[in-house]
C-alpha cells in the first residue's frame, strides 16, 4: 500500500510541478495558448492560471503548434 | 460566442444572483455557529469551521447536481441554472476551506507532508469502520479543483467540448466520493444524525430527479409521428406556446419548433456552445435564446446574430389546417428558410 501511495502521490506531484511550469508560461506567453488571449484584459490570465495547471496536458500542443504563426 | 475573454460575464441579474450566494453562505455558516454553541458549548473554532463548511459544501453540491433535471421540469428554475457555474466555484471555495482546515488541523503540525500524511496516517484501508476517510476526501476536492478551475469558456473551447464535458462529468465521481467519505468518517468522528440525515434524503432527491428526467427524455424519444408524403406530422399548432418552442424527434435528431410573431421555424435543438437543449429556451428580442448560457440564434436561419458564427441546422415547416408537419431532411447548418406563416 505504501508504494502504491507514492506513487500515486510522486505522480500527482510531478504533475502540478509541470503545470506550475506551463501555468507561468501561459501569464507571460497566452497568446500562443490562444489568439483570443492578445484581446483580452490581463487579469482574466490570473483567473485561469488555476485551470492551466490542472489541464495542461490537454494545452500544450497548441503551444507547439503555434510556434511557427 | 465572445470575441475576447471577460472575467466573467456578468450581468446585473448575475450579480444579483453571486450576492444571493455570498449572503446565503454566510448566513448558513453563522446559524450553524450558533446552533453549534448552543447545544455544544466546547467545540473549538477549528471543528466548527471543518464542520460548517463541510457541510455546507455538501448542500451546495446538491443544489448544483438537482438544479439541471430541475430546470428541465419546471422552466421557472432556469435562471439558477445560468449561475450553476458560480454556485460551482462558490461550491468548491467552502470544500477547500473544510479541506484546508482539516489539514491544517490534523495533519500540518508532524514534520511528514500534509497531503503524505492524509494518506499516511491511518493505514487501515481493508477496514470499514476505520477507513481513512480523508483520502475520499482529498480525491474528491482534487475533482472539484479541476471543474471550479476550468469554469471558464477559455477551457470550453481550448479543452474541446468534449473533453471538458467529460471532465464536468466528474462531478458524479465527486459526489460518490464526498457521499463515502462523509458516511465512512461518521464512524469515527461525531458526525450528527442531522448530517447523514441530510445526505440521505439528499441522495434520495438527486437520483429520483435524475430518473424522472430521463424517463421524460425517453418519451419525447418515442413520441410517434405520423408520415405523409415524405412530410412528417407533429403536433398541432395550439400545444406550441407563443415564444416557446416543443422538441420532437425527427430522423433521429431532436428539433425544436419554435412559434413567434405569427410564425413558426424548426431548428437542430443542440446548442454548439455546450449542447443545450435550445427547444427548452425562449425567443427574445427576436433571438431563440439557448436556457443554458444564452447563446441566440436567429430562428429563421439558425444562425448567430452578427459579429457571432455559431450556426445550426434548420428544417423546413408546413401547416395543414391546424397541424404542423415538418421535413425531417435537415438543412445545411445555416441554411436560411423561409417560416412557415399561420
Ligand atoms: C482534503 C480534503 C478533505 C479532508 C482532509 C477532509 C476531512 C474531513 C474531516 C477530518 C471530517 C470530520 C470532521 C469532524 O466531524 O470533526 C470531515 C467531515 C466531512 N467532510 Fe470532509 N474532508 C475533505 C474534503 C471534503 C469535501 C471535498 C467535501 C464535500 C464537498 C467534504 C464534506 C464533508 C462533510 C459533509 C463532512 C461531515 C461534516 C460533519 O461532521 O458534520 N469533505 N472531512
Ligand atoms: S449550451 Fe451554453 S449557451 Fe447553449
Amino acid at each position: 500500500m505504501e508504494i502504491a501511495i507514492n506513487v500515486f502521490l510522486g505522480i500527482l506531484g510531478v504533475y502540478f510541478l509541470v503545470g506550475l511550469l506551463v501555468g507561468i508560461i501561459f501569464l507571460l506567453k497566452a497568446k500562443k495558448f490562444d489568439p483570443l488571449m492578445a484581446d483580452t484584459k490581463k487579469k482574466v490570465r490570473f483567473l485561469l492560471f488555476p485551470g492551466v495547471i490542472a489541464t495542461w496536458p490537454f494545452l500544450i500542443g497548441k503551444l507547439f503548434k503555434s510556434k511557427t504563426v | 460566442m465572445g470575441l475576447d475573454y471577460q472575467l466573467v460575464l456578468w450581468n446585473k441579474y448575475k450579480k444579483t444572483y453571486d450576492k444571493i450566494i455570498a449572503l446565503s453562505m454566510l448566513l448558513y455558516v453563522m446559524v450553524f455557529a450558533g446552533v453549534t454553541f448552543a447545544f455544544n458549548s466546547e467545540t473549538s473554532i477549528e471543528t466548527l469551521v471543518i464542520r460548517a463548511f463541510g457541510s455546507l459544501a455538501i448542500i451546495m453540491l446538491h443544489l448544483i447536481l438537482i438544479i439541471g433535471p430541475l430546470s428541465r421540469l419546471n422552466r421557472r428554475f432556469l435562471p439558477i441554472l445560468y449561475n450553476r457555474r458560480h454556485l460551482g466555484v462558490s461550491m468548491f471555495i467552502a470544500a477547500f476551506i473544510h479541506g484546508g482546515f482539516s489539514m491544517f488541523q490534523f495533519h500540518a503540525l508532524g514534520d511528514v507532508n500534509p497531503i503524505y500524511s492524509i494518506f499516511t496516517s491511518n493505514m487501515d484501508y481493508g477496514s470499514l469502520t476505520n477507513f481513512p476517510f480523508q483520502v475520499l476526501g482529498f480525491l474528491a476536492l482534487l475533482i472539484l479543483f479541476v471543474m471550479a478551475s476550468t469554469s471558464h469558456d477559455f477551457f470550453l473551447g481550448n479543452l474541446s467540448a468534449k473533453v471538458w464535458k467529460r471532465l464536468h462529468m466528474m462531478v458524479y465521481v465527486a459526489y460518490a466520493l464526498i457521499i463515502a467519505h462523509v458516511f465512512l468518517g461518521a464512524f469515527q468522528q461525531e458526525t450528527s444524525f442531522f448530517t447523514i440525515g441530510v445526505l440521505a434524503i439528499g441522495f434520495i432527491i438527486v437520483t429520483s430527479l435524475h430518473l424522472i428526467t430521463a424517463f421524460k427524455e425517453r418519451k419525447i424519444d418515442r413520441t410517434k409521428v405520423s408520415e405523409k408524403d415524405g412530410w412528417l406530422e407533429v403536433c398541432n399548432i395550439s400545444e406550441i406556446e407563443e415564444d416557446r418552442a416543443k422538441i420532437f424527434t425527427v430522423d433521429n435528431e431532436r428539433v425544436a419548433i419554435f412559434k413567434y410573431d405569427g410564425k413558426l421555424s424548426a431548428i437542430h435543438n443542440v446548442c454548439k456552445h455546450q449542447g443545450g437543449p435550445l427547444g427548452e429556451g425562449k425567443i427574445i428580442d427576436g433571438c431563440i435564446t439557448c436556457p443554458w448560457h444564452g447563446y441566440q440564434y436567429l430562428p429563421s436561419n439558425g444562425q448567430s446574430p452578427p459579429p457571432f458564427t455559431e450556426k445550426v441546422a434548420t428544417y423546413e415547416l408546413k401547416l395543414d389546417g391546424e397541424m404542423v408537419f415538418i421535413n425531417p431532411k435537415a438543412f445545411e447548418e445555416g441554411t436560411e428558410v423561409n417560416p412557415c406563416k399561420i
